[in-house]
């Protein structure tokens, strides 16, 4: 009996090192293929040989507490690439996988302010920083300081980045029903988890909306008057249900059936479910815009429904 | 989610029911009513010098041992500063003087001497004093330490709302990633290991040419120092983090033309008061004593 019982453990045994082989064969192919996607010089900036790689549990021995900004999101690996040139200040290349495009636009939309640049699917520009994020890729290239060489050779690597990177990926979906008229293009964020809605819009200190890693979150403003939208979907309806009840308890318990409500500071807050969805408007002027605002994602729902529906 | 206690909503400091600065922070003004005047507890100076640097930066190290001096005798009513060193340390103490390497912004090595001067002043040997920041926990003198002087640069930060006072104790922990939960809230807490507790005797909070808004992770922006040139000093952190971050919305505001709210908010200063009791985050109980340059204060 000893005789097959040892020739099983030796298969599982096996069968564990190959399954563990090729899973490290497989990052390591994913390490040489981010790899490629970064020139070892641009412009006469030289990389250093050795690439620092970061993951979810050693994150912090490379960033300080903005890390968990990435942990909020997919986030996968980065990889650090110092550039160096004679008499000229040092250029830092970082290049995050993050799981999915989805959640790359999310973290580039997170620290969002100015104007496209014209990199990637979506980039920015501001004091020696140039961001953009392409396919399930955020990259983020900075400078020790500027010099108008050095922002020329920042701007040629994402460039140069942003073109070997050959796939594009698409948007969440969610920002589809956010409606355009008024929308604030650059306050579009992109999200999951409660700490990030309190980074943008503090509601509460507790969860209060129910969000997680399993909800997607997208968060706007209107104009005029600075109005925040906000439209969360659950993986089912009956939680979506289950956290406009919890929001309007812990937030507006005076709504009552309307789901809206006049707060302190003379502005509205309206709240609904539709479907597997919450939206919630905060800052409205008035009651009917705030209404008007969540009868126009209702309708930017219905409208995408029917046209999946139409779609073979 | 369970509701159990009552969840604190931003309606709450809409209220004014709640922490005014908190409020504050978040670019919210409670209704003025609310805010009624308490009792002072705790004494902040503010001490600017227009000489104390130049237009490119550079610190004059008279003008800033000056300020510290003027700073220390009004905060301890003494004539003399060395008078007021020895109320905060004695001979036989080891001392250690946090500072802050950030790049961008240090701790000017001005202000560090500064500081080093007037503690060897009190008496203390050179050999049990040590300069330092990241090296905290590896340090002998810091891990013996008697006596802590904190010093370090207001600034925005990416994930804690601002880095001040109570923030530059996190490299008092091995894991700081331990205290990154909801933006920081617990920052506090870190005050109340037996490492540093009830150890530190004075801190100051640089304002020269401090950092008021970021986006980002990476976000030093020159565009967003301005030359404030001024120096918060005081026995309690949070009561002086508070007075930092009521600076920054008045210079926001001034800058933005209109509310901006710093992201995330600096809830971490609230409860630095409310849950770890290390100080008071209440500006009515704050006295703001105004010495110097008085142009532009913004408080």
């Amino acid at each position: 009996m000893i005789g097959p019982r040892l020739t099983t453990a030796f298969a599982v045994i096996t069968c564990l090192a190959a399954m563990l082989a090729c899973a490290a064969n497989e990052r390591d192919r994913e390490i040489i293929s981010m790899r490629e996607y970064v020139p070892s010089e641009m412009n006469g900036w030289k990389t250093q040989d050795e690439v620092e790689t970061y993951n979810r549990e050693s994150i912090f021995d490379y960033i300080d507490g903005a890390g968990e900004v990435y942990l909020m999101y997919d986030f996968r690996k980065v990889m650090v690439f110092r550039f160096a040139k004679a008499d000229q200040p040092y250029i830092l290349a970082e290049l995050f996988d993050m799981g999915s495009p989805q959640d790359a636009f999310g973290v580039f939309s997170h620290a969002r302010e100015g104007e496209d640049h014209g990199i990637g699917q979506g980039s920015e520009y501001r004091g020696g920083l140039l961001c953009f994020w392409k396919s399930k890729f955020f990259v983020c290239i900075s400078l020790e300081r500027e010099t108008p060489e050095a922002k020329k050779a920042v701007q040629d690597l994402a460039g140069n980045i942003a073109e070997k990177i050959k796939t594009t990926g698409a948007r969440p979906e969610l920002l589809d029903y956010l409606p355009s008229e008024g929308l604030e293009s650059n306050s579009v964020r992109y999200f999951h988890k409660h700490t990030t809605l309190n980074y943008h819009y503090y509601t509460a200190g507790e969860n209060i909306l129910n969000l997680g890693p399993q909800t997607e979150a997208a968060l706007a403003t209107y104009q005029p008057g600075e109005t925040y939208l906000l439209c969360v979907r659950y993986p089912e309806q009956e939680q979506a249900k289950e956290a406009l009840s919890s929001f309007l308890t812990a937030y507006i318990p005076e709504a009552e059936e309307s789901g809206s409500a006049e707060i302190e500071d003379g502005k509205w807050v309206a709240a609904k479910q539709e479907r597997a969805f919450v939206i919630v408007v905060f800052d409205a002027p008035t009651e009917a815009y705030a209404q008007d605002l969540i009868k126009a994602v209702e309708d930017r729902l219905s409208e995408l429904a029917s046209e999946e529906r139409r779609t073979p | 989610m369970t509701q159990s206690k009552k969840t604190i909503t931003r309606r709450d400091f809409l209220r004014g029911t709640t922490c005014a600065t908190f409020a504050l922070a978040m670019g919210l003004f409670p209704e003025e009513e609310k805010i009624v005047e308490l009792p002072k507890k705790t004494s902040v100076i503010l001490i600017r010098d227009p000489d104390v640097m130049d237009a490119k930066g550079r610190i004059d190290g008279k003008v800033i041992q000056r300020m510290l001096d003027e700073a220390v005798t009004a905060l301890f009513e003494k004539k003399e500063p060395v008078e007021a060193w020895k109320l905060l340390v004695k001979p036989e103490d080891i001392v250690g003087i946090k500072s802050n390497v950030w790049g961008p912004l240090p701790t000017p090595k001005e202000l560090e001497q500064a500081i080093k001067r007037r503690v060897m002043d009190a008496g203390v040997q050179e050999k049990n004093i040590e300069i330092d920041d990241r090296g905290v926990l590896q340090s002998k003198i810091f891990g013996q330490a008697t006596a802590l002087i904190n010093a370090r640069p207001l600034r925005t930060h990416a994930w804690s709302g601002v880095g001040g006072c109570i923030k530059n104790y996190i490299m008092f922990v091995p894991r700081p990633s331990k205290f990154h939960g909801n933006s920081c809230e617990d920052l506090g807490a870190i005050w109340n290991l037996p490492l540093v507790k009830g150890k530190t005797k004075l801190n100051i909070l640089v304002m020269l040419e401090p950092l008021f808004h970021g986006v980002g992770r990476h976000h030093f922006d020159a565009t967003y120092t301005w030359q404030y040139k001024g120096l918060l000093v005081g026995t309690d952190p949070v009561a002086l983090d508070t007075v930092g971050v009521r600076i920054f919305q008045a210079k926001r505001l001034a800058y933005f033309e209109k509310e901006r709210p710093l992201k995330p908010p600096t809830h971490h200063i609230v409860f630095a008061d409310t849950r770890h009791k290390v100080g008071t985050s209440d500006l009515r109980k704050i006295e703001i004593v105004k010495l110097g340059w008085k142009e532009g204060v913004l408080i």
